[in-house]
């Protein structure tokens, strides 16, 4: 039962951090419509950024964590505003793929610098022993990632609820011309999802690298692995993001856990969301928390 | 009726059957005529070494590949991110007969066209099957869907013993009626295979969209609810256009694995699906010409950029990481660029080129 537990507890970290990934991916395609295929790269980037600023030039990590977050708020607001703001009314494919040119062109980037290819890790500052309550055991580093993830969540569900930018990113996301129509300027509130989304890149980036180690190619991958929990989500609920996330987590963690090994399997963690993704949405075409849009010829 | 089309300012068709013809004009069927001839015959009087005829067999796969896609996503418009997975599945065909029968079976070596035509069906039926959601899914669900095609099938490969847990399974060399194939003429023996396959792929897909089966993609791409109104069948349509698409994904993955002799699970990755998107892209969607124009210039672009590493790995220290990053960057730089400056791709350039010749003393 023990073991049960300890893989509800280690579902629901891996969930919490999927959620704050894909929040990133629900910002943008809220209110521009725009499905980043360049999210793993930015959190990449911030993680990478909060190493460098941390071991090479010497910042507290916590400093540099709110440095890299700065950082790539205004990284991910010049990327909208150089090579998404032209894209504005284009085709659905055009702008999927320009985000998959961006995230190869910061592959490219990234493997000119020596994170490209090599494994790195933060430095200590937690303890190293783990909690352990009634069999059940969680480290230091889950157990701060998760508080963290939980306190970004929180904030970033009141700025969308009550502070005024959110409220006019949510008119945007409702409707572009009725909310030009009242004074919202929809190019600016594009910048601004853009450049939130790369601020929670960066902190998930950074939970992420704490938990698992910087390895450029474990951390991009999470860009693709977020698309199974936003589609589960529904694409445009926060709120379904956080459930989805957590489901999400938890299929893997159990796929994992109960599945491999046994009858020859191995390596179902990776691919169980995606089956489970393909079977929600036979049922529920627009995930679990979607608007379903009314069309018309 | 002739018409001269030197004076002619615009088309006066006045029968179903003229606006059906593929050439317009004798001068048009003979230059294109002329073309295919040059395109069998260079290789005789212009030998080029193994390596760079490789790179051209290569560019062919590519272009049967990406003809697929580009019904898929340029005529039909549905989002595919798992194309190179179609590939793989007809490729895996292939290869399943070899690891079941032994690589060099006389089914392997000698009824090669029936097993390239198998693996196309192959194709089609898985890409009916993955395009089934499309009945309900619209955009960026049904770009996940195919997405997550992709990785399951990735999965699939690298888990099951029997495709050797997607480890290199070999295919043995093909029989001609002049014997076996040897190692000499390899590619140039399928040079001339697949370019005659894509002669013949590209007019059925020239002819296909004359037919109302062609028209019936463009229809539900430009308005599904519409085409539904004006009695088509949009689910049906989309299912079928996955099918096309997977059919030609399908003989390209069957190319493949005769071409390289083996297949590894690493041609079939979701870079390699992003590989085939930015040629479709890069080609111009929705035009023929671009899926030739697309691989073309992709992989010359990969080739120059490997010239390119290399001479800088001279003086510089870091030479592995360079050629490692150079890639990437190129490809999305060429990627984004297209579609922020010209977003209908080559095959545009082509048009304009085409018009401007044709009146070119005058303007309009």
């Amino acid at each position: 039962m023990s073991y049960f537990f300890q893989i509800v507890v280690s579902g629901i970290v891996v969930g919490s951090i999927y959620a704050l990934a894909a929040l990133g991916l629900v910002l943008v395609y809220k209110s521009s419509r725009v499905a980043n295929f360049a999210h793993g790269q930015i959190i990449a980037a911030g993680a990478f950024i909060t190493f460098f600023l941390t071991v090479r030039v010497g910042v507290p990590i916590f400093l540099a964590f709110l440095a890299s977050m700065i950082i790539t708020f205004f990284l991910a607001m010049s990327v909208e505003r150089i090579f998404l703001r032209r894209l504005i009314g284009e085709p659905i494919i055009s702008v999927i793929m320009v985000t998959i040119g961006l995230a190869s062109i910061i592959d490219g980037l990234i493997y000119l610098t020596p994170f490209g290819s090599e494994n790195f890790s933060f430095p200590a500052f937690l303890p190293e022993d783990s909690l352990s309550l009634g069999g059940v055991s969680i480290s230091w580093t889950q157990l701060v990632g998760l508080m963290i993830t939980t306190l970004l969540i929180g904030a970033f569900s009141w700025f969308f609820k009550k502070s005024t930018v959110g409220i006019s990113m949510r008119a945007v996301s409702d409707d572009q011309f009725g909310a030009m129509s009242v004074g919202i300027s929809v190019p600016r509130v594009f910048g601004l999802a853009w450049a939130t989304a790369g601020l929670s890149a960066a902190a998930a980036g950074c939970i992420i690298g704490n938990i698992t180690g910087l390895n450029f190619e474990t951390l991009h991958a999470f860009g693709i692995v977020v698309f199974p929990v936003v589609i589960l989500g529904g694409l445009d609920s926060i709120l379904g993001a956080v459930v989805a996330g957590i489901i999400m987590g938890l299929i893997q963690q159990f796929a994992g856990g109960y599945l491999d090994g046994n009858f020859g399997l191995h390596g179902t963690g990776n691919v169980m969301p995606y089956i489970i993704l393909l079977i929600i949405l036979l049922f529920k075409p627009h995930g679990l928390f979607g608007i379903h849009e009314i069309e018309r010829v | 009726m002739s018409v001269n089309t030197w004076l002619a300012t615009g088309n006066f068709n006045t029968t179903y059957r003229q606006e059906q013809k593929t050439f317009v004009t004798s001068l048009d069927r003979s230059i294109f005529t002329l073309f295919l001839l040059t395109l069998f015959a260079w290789p005789v009087f212009f030998p080029i070494s193994q390596k760079y005829m490789l790179v051209v067999d290569n560019i062919l796969v590519a272009i049967v590949a990406v003809m697929g896609l580009n019904l898929l996503l340029g005529f039909a418009g549905l989002i595919s991110i798992g194309h190179a997975a179609f590939i793989g599945i007809g490729a895996y065909t292939v290869a399943s007969f070899s690891r079941t029968l032994g690589d060099s079976h006389v089914i392997v070596t000698h009824f090669w066209p029936v097993l390239i035509l198998l693996a196309g069906f192959m194709g089609a039926l898985f890409g009916a099957i993955v395009g089934l959601p499309a009945l309900r899914l619209k955009h960026l669900y049904l770009a996940i869907a195919t997405l997550s095609f992709q990785m399951i099938f990735q999965w699939v490969i690298n888990f099951m013993s029997f495709f050797n847990q997607g480890q290199t399974i070999y295919v043995g060399r093909v029989f001609w009626f002049t014997g076996e194939i040897g190692r000499n003429q390899h590619y140039m023996f399928w040079y001339y295979i697949i370019l005659t396959l894509v002669v013949l792929m590209g007019f059925g897909v020239r002819n296909l969209l004359k037919t109302r089966y062609g028209r019936s993609l463009v229809a539900v791409r430009d308005n599904d609810r519409a085409a539904d109104a004006m009695g088509m069948n949009p689910g049906l349509t989309k299912v079928y256009a996955f099918a096309l698409a997977g059919f030609f994904a399908g003989v390209a993955g069957a190319l493949h694995a005769y071409l390289y002799r083996g297949i590894g699970f690493e041609s079939f990755t979701l870079h390699q699906s992003v590989g085939y998107l930015a040629m479709a892209i890069v080609g111009g969607l929705g035009t023929l010409n671009g899926s030739f124009w697309g691989p073309v210039a992709i992989k010359y672009l990969d080739i120059q950029m490997e010239h390119l590493a290399e001479f800088a790995g001279h003086y510089m220290v870091q030479a592995s990481n360079l050629s490692t990053a150079l890639k990437p960057l190129s490809f999305g730089l060429v990627i984004v660029l297209f579609l922020m400056f010209e977003p209908r791709g080559i095959a545009n350039w082509w048009r304009i080129a085409k018009s401007y010749t044709k009146l070119w003393p005058f303007r309009y």
